[in-house]
């Protein structure tokens, strides 16, 4: 059971990857703002289903929450823009790994100064390690 | 110089993403995951077509020309969500985040080396590789600190 949801989560993985595999070429096309937008609406479309079957019936309003947290949707289209604006040129993995750089670094903070809400929890030394390995893997793939 | 320049755009999307996830971590904890996934594509789709009506130049190719399968990339991104919230809770985040990051990295890696999806192949060399390795340690690092993280909470 255990290692049946760990091959599942490994799919899912895959699927982010497959995702900027996706947009890299449909941005070269269609143009960037398109291609992000056939995956916000395929997106919302798909979400708004899943919300309407199957959340809980009586969760609270959007409106009764503090507007911060509701940001996140305006910073997931950076996202999925330089996914499709950098795919082409620097290739798949190295985005990925560009990807990981920045949400380990930006983890790291986020933990330390307790940023949006969250416990602060001091930057420990682990994962100032890993982060170093992957500048390290970046400079790697940049050279390879 | 480009290549720098488009290696630090992928890491500011990562710490976007970060903050994101934070974000969306205590909305999801509020009103619920599926409401919480659904504001971020909702409010994602408004923004690109505002940007899309003021800022895009015509092209001569549009969404509805290219083949279909070129579409799907959300169904490759919706189940991640729906995913990680099942998994999360049964695996821990330590083993789901490696995983995750396990199957990013294999998936890429295969669709540069055989050029899937209408990428440019790139091939995997022995610089490539001394990346990966980089990355397994990286990855232990993280695990074994997220880990201790769970049994401090």
């Amino acid at each position: 059971m255990q290692i049946l949801l760990v091959l599942v989560v490994i799919l899912g993985g895959m699927g982010l990857s497959v995702e900027a595999g996706i947009l890299g070429p449909l941005g070269s096309q269609v143009g960037e703002l398109w291609a992000t937008l056939s995956i916000f609406g395929v997106g919302a479309a798909l979400t708004f289903l899943l919300m309407l079957f199957f959340s809980p019936r009586e969760s609270p309003s959007f409106f009764s929450q503090p507007p911060l947290l509701l940001i996140g949707g305006i910073l997931g289209p950076i996202y999925v823009v330089v996914l499709t604006v950098v795919t082409p040129v620097i290739g798949v993995a190295m985005t990925m790994i560009g990807i990981l750089a920045g949400q380990v670094s930006k983890s790291l903070l986020i933990d330390h100064y307790g940023l949006f809400g969250t416990t602060e929890r001091k930057i420990d030394n682990k994962r100032i390690i890993a982060l170093f390995f992957i500048i390290a893997a970046l400079f790697f793939m940049a050279k390879g | 110089m480009t290549l720098i320049f488009m290696v630090i755009l992928a890491i500011i999307g990562g710490a976007t993403l970060s903050v994101q996830a934070a974000l969306n971590g205590r909305l999801g904890g509020n009103v619920g995951v599926f409401k919480s996934a659904f504001l971020t594509f909702s409010v994602g789709a408004l923004i690109t077509a505002l940007l899309i009506f003021f800022f895009e130049p015509n092209h001569t190719v549009t969404l509805m020309d290219v083949p279909k399968w070129q579409l799907l990339g959300a169904l490759c991104g919706v189940p991640y969500i729906v995913i990680m919230v099942v998994a999360v809770q049964r695996i821990g985040t330590a083993v789901a985040t490696v995983a995750v990051i396990f199957g990013q990295l294999s998936m890429s890696i295969l669709i540069d080396n055989f050029g899937w999806l209408g990428n440019e192949a790139i091939s995997l060399s022995g610089t490539r590789i001394s990346a990966l390795m980089c990355l397994a340690i990286a990855l232990y690092f993280i695990y074994s600190s997220s880990k201790s993280e769970a049994k401090a909470a």
